[in-house]
């Protein structure tokens, strides 16, 4: 009798996270649906304005007249491709300082953190407000911000990882090898906490997502025309009691986005870190 | 005596790799019985396999383990849990990785002394502080740890014995009905060794504990125990009384474990290992897995597999096993 | 002289903030390695063995007194010694990188060196008793002992000039841990490197040391050749330890 699936313990993710990743998967489907306009033009007036769903708008149609559908599926497109690559560049630099503060320590490590430490203590959007002043509204401003509220988690948590994994014998023993810093970290380090920036990585996704709605929504971020899900939500509150849809829309996107990608993020990290790994080998 | 533990013709497989291939074991309530065999021969695996602690990789091919009667392998996690706190201890092979990096000794000492209150039921309730620093330091004198530094030090500020002593201290205190302890002594000096296994084992017999002891060094494991199981290539060759199976070996393996070690060797003398290297089995053993290395082999040990055969008080996997101990 | 350490003594702080406590690791330890020669450091658990394999390394800075290896004190850049050095350490089970296979594990002091690795991992791989095939394998698919091996092959694969090995036997079966100490003394015999040999196990240390010293907290209490030690040793300490022989 073969008791595979009893005494093993599944090295795949839960079904809720799964679940998760499916959504994540769809909404990456639908942003690029929106590149070759199957769900209509998001820019083509196509009827009355403000009208409830419909055929020919089935997600209602804005105050231009411009069909809802298609301007949600390039909103999904815009957010999730600015805070994708907000997280690689957080991710790229939490990588490389947290590491390296990480495995260092000393001086470096102290001006790091303390640099990460005044980040972190800045409520978020109002460090994402001050980008925006600073470089002007725009997408730029958008994902500067997340760049800046992202990284000092992130980067103290990569550093924790570091510190555990500098203190393994297999990185002394390639230390006493006479190995550069460079081996040391890229081929001993980074491998061992890839698994945290990977999770780490997934959390900031969601946390970009909403600092591009927040950012977009009081105007710093993303400007019209161009939809984003926080320029959409912007708009749709303008009518909010006149034709909800506007706001609804995109604000179910919005949430589920977050949500999907939090839930993934939990299974991730269940996988990559479990607390308790133990066994007798 | 009734069977605490019966372990019935686990094989494991690892992938392709086979670490245990049909390995019996037997302890009865309040016995010491020490797995011995060389390095990779699966003890390791036969102990994970107990508290149903193998890796992931590992597929339970055939075979039972029972714990008091419940079937280890089938149980629901629930029952699983209550099962491995209830009546399972273990010192894993590497102690210091088993241990809680994060969290000073004496504080995770202090978790596993409020889990099981001195009666051995649970009182998550907790007890107060001023016994509980009492208790810690109790349990840590007991394994030669007096020195109160080492509660409030954390697993890397201490010495790889001492690691391993306070592995040993935390599988104790929770009064286990089976302490498994893989290669518990493996890096204490003879001295703390002996110290730390007079402890072990004096409470053992108080209590009434069941012990089974994974270890690579036969004539240590001999001393202590009641019976002793030789394992080889996932199989337990040889077992039985542990003064008949070191003083009067009958499976040709058992016997060259039991003639050459370091400390015996006179000096300037060179020692020879035993010739040739254990098999990786990637499947089920077609004959006896020591053939190729037996100086006794014959043509049907490389294609039959041996089944027990009673040899006086002793069980031994060899088709030659009755010639053989009129030789030995 | 390879290696020698002068009065070292090194303290750690330890314990919860305002109720620390130092300990000295060592305390004013002379020791001193010639080339090609092992030198068995032998004591009791949490005497200081470990600590003073790390000050041999450089790994850890002495609280006072002076290491010199090779004659010199150790330079700040590491990469100056490589190819010097090697160890193997006392946790087998962090002494591999999960994320890398056994085959680069081994092959890795010669990849620092920029050598190509050819047929020296499986060979070194051989020589303790390895399959060639425990190359492709990743580090959680071995047994204790086996883990232990490798870390062994690693340490060999350069022929370094000093090598620390710290209870590096200490997992593996008698057969294993003969071949082991066999296949020390044949590149020794071979090549002469020279090496500090950590263990509990007076036999194995009597079978490869040519000199012994014997700590007992944080002090060398006795040091001498290892035919002396064994047949006439001068401190009660030792003499203790080998009345358990
Ligand atoms: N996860 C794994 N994947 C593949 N093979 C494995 C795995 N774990 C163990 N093995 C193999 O299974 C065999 C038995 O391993 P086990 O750890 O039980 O040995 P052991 O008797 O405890 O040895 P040691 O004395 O060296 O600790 C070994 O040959 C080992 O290489
Ligand atoms: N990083 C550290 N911080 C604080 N104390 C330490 C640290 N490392 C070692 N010690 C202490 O120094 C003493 C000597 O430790 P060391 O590891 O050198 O002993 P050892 O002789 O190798 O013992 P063993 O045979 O048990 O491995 C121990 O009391 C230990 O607790
Ligand atoms: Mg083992
Ligand atoms: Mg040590």
């Amino acid at each position: 009798m073969n008791r595979t699936a009893r005494v093993k313990r599944s090295r795949r993710l839960d079904p809720l996270s799964l679940a998760g990743l499916g959504c994540l998967l769809l909404l990456v489907l639908v942003a690029l649906g929106s590149l070759v306009h199957a769900g209509g033009d998001p820019d083509a007036i196509v009827g009355p304005r403000l009208r409830p769903p419909g055929p020919g708008w089935w997600l209602g149609t804005d105050n231009l007249g411009r069909s809802m559908l298609p301007r949600v599926m390039e909103g999904v497109g815009t957010t999730l491709l600015l805070s994708s690559a907000a997280v690689l560049v957080t991710a790229a630099l939490s990588a490389g300082f947290g590491i390296l503060a990480g495995y260092r320590g000393g001086y470096l490590n102290e001006l790091i953190m303390r640099v990460v430490e005044l980040l972190y203590s800045f409520p978020a959007i109002v460090l994402a407000i001050l980008v925006a002043a600073v470089a002007g509204p725009g997408q730029l401003a958008a994902v500067a911000s997340i760049v800046l509220v992202t990284i000092p988690l992130m980067t103290r948590l990569v550093r924790a990882a570091a510190v555990a994994v500098a203190e393994r014998d297999y990185v002394t023993a390639a230390a006493i090898s006479g190995a550069g810093l460079p081996r040391i970290l890229g081929r001993h380090v980074l491998p061992n906490v890839a698994g945290t920036i990977a999770v780490q990585g997934t959390y900031a996704l969601s946390v970009g997502i909403s600092v591009e709605g927040g950012l977009s929504f009081l105007g710093f971020g993303v400007q019209p025309p161009q939809a984003s899900l926080g320029v959409l939500i912007r708009q749709g509150g303008t009518y909010m009691m006149a034709a909800p849809w506007l706001i609804i829309g995109p604000g179910v996107v919005l949430v589920l986005a977050i949500l999907s990608i939090n839930v993934l993020g939990d299974g991730l990290r269940d996988r990559f870190e479990p607390r308790e790994t133990r066994s007798l080998i | 005596m009734s069977a605490l533990l019966e372990v019935d013709g686990l094989e494991v497989d690892y992938g392709t790799a086979r670490a245990l291939d049909g390995a019996d074991l037997r302890v009865a309530a309040g016995e010491a019985v020490g797995v011995v065999g060389e390095s990779g021969s699966g003890k390791s695996t036969l102990g994970a396999a107990i508290g149903r602690l193998l890796p992931r990789q590992a597929v339970v091919a055939a075979g039972t383990v029972r714990v008091a009667g419940e079937p280890v392998l089938d149980l629901p996690p629930a029952a699983l849990r209550r099962l491995r706190r209830q009546r399972l201890g273990f010192v894993f092979q590497d102690p210091i990785a088993s241990l809680d990096p994060t969290m000073r000794v004496g504080a995770q000492l202090r978790l596993v002394l409020r889990a099981h209150g001195r009666d051995g039921r649970e009182s998550p309730g907790g007890r107060d502080g001023g016994r509980g620093g009492a208790d810690v330091a109790f349990h840590l004198a007991r394994v030669k740890l007096d020195d109160p530094r080492v509660a409030a030090a954390y697993p890397h500020q201490l010495s790889g014995g001492m690691a391993q002593r306070v592995a040993i201290a935390l599988a104790m205190a929770a009064s286990p009905e089976l302490l498994v302890a893989d290669e518990p002594t493996a890096s204490l000096d003879s001295q703390v060794r002996e110290e730390v296994l007079n402890v072990v084992f004096a409470l053992a017999r108080q209590a009434g504990t069941s012990i089974v002891w994974l270890s690579h060094d036969l004539p240590a494991v001999a001393r202590r125990c009641d019976r002793v199981a030789v394992m080889y290539a996932g199989r337990v060759v040889e077992s039985g009384p542990a003064a008949d199976v070191l003083g009067d070996p009958v499976h040709p393996y058992t016997a060259a474990l039991a003639r050459s070690a370091p400390a015996v060797a006179v000096p300037g003398v060179r020692l020879e290992p035993v010739p040739g290297r254990p098999p990786v089995l990637t499947g089920p053993s077609p004959g006896c897995a020591f053939a190729p290395r037996c100086p006794f082999a014959e043509d049907r040990c490389a294609t039959e597999r041996p089944e027990p055969v009673r040899v006086g008080a002793k069980d031994v996997l060899c088709h030659r096993a009755a010639e053989l101990e009129v030789i030995a | 002289m390879i290696l020698d350490l002068t009065d070292v003594t090194v303290s750690f702080t330890t314990g919860p903030p305002l109720r620390r406590t130092r300990l000295d690791a060592m305390r004013g330890v002379s020791l001193s390695v010639a080339e090609g020669e092992t030198l068995g450091l032998v004591g009791e658990s949490g005497s200081g063995k470990t600590t003073t394999s790390r000050v041999a390394l450089g790994l850890q800075r002495p609280t006072s007194g002076t290491v010199r290896f090779d004659g010199r004190p150790f330079p700040r850049r590491r990469k100056d010694l490589a190819g010097r050095m090697q160890a193997v350490l006392q946790h087998p089970h962090w002494s591999l990188n999960p994320r890398m296979r056994i085959g680069q594990s081994v092959g890795e002091p010669l990849a620092v060196l920029g050598k190509a690795a050819g047929e020296l991992v499986p060979e070194a791989l051989e020589q303790v008793g390895l399959e060639a095939g425990f190359a492709g394998r990743y580090p959680h698919e071995l047994s204790g002992g086996q883990r232990q091996r490798v870390s062994i092959a690693r340490a060999l694969i350069t022929r370094p000039s000093f090598i620390v090995f710290d209870e590096a036997v200490s997992a593996l079966d008698v057969s294993v841990q003969v071949q082991i100490l066999n296949l020390l003394k044949d590149l020794q015999a071979e090549y002469g490197f020279a090496a500090l040999f950590i263990s509990h196990d007076l036999g194995a240390v009597r079978y490869v040391a040519d000199r012994i010293a014997v700590m007992r907290g944080g002090e060398v209490v006795e040091t001498a050749d290892a035919a002396t030690f064994y047949s006439a040793p001068e401190h009660p300490y030792s003499r203790q330890l080998l009345e358990s022989l």
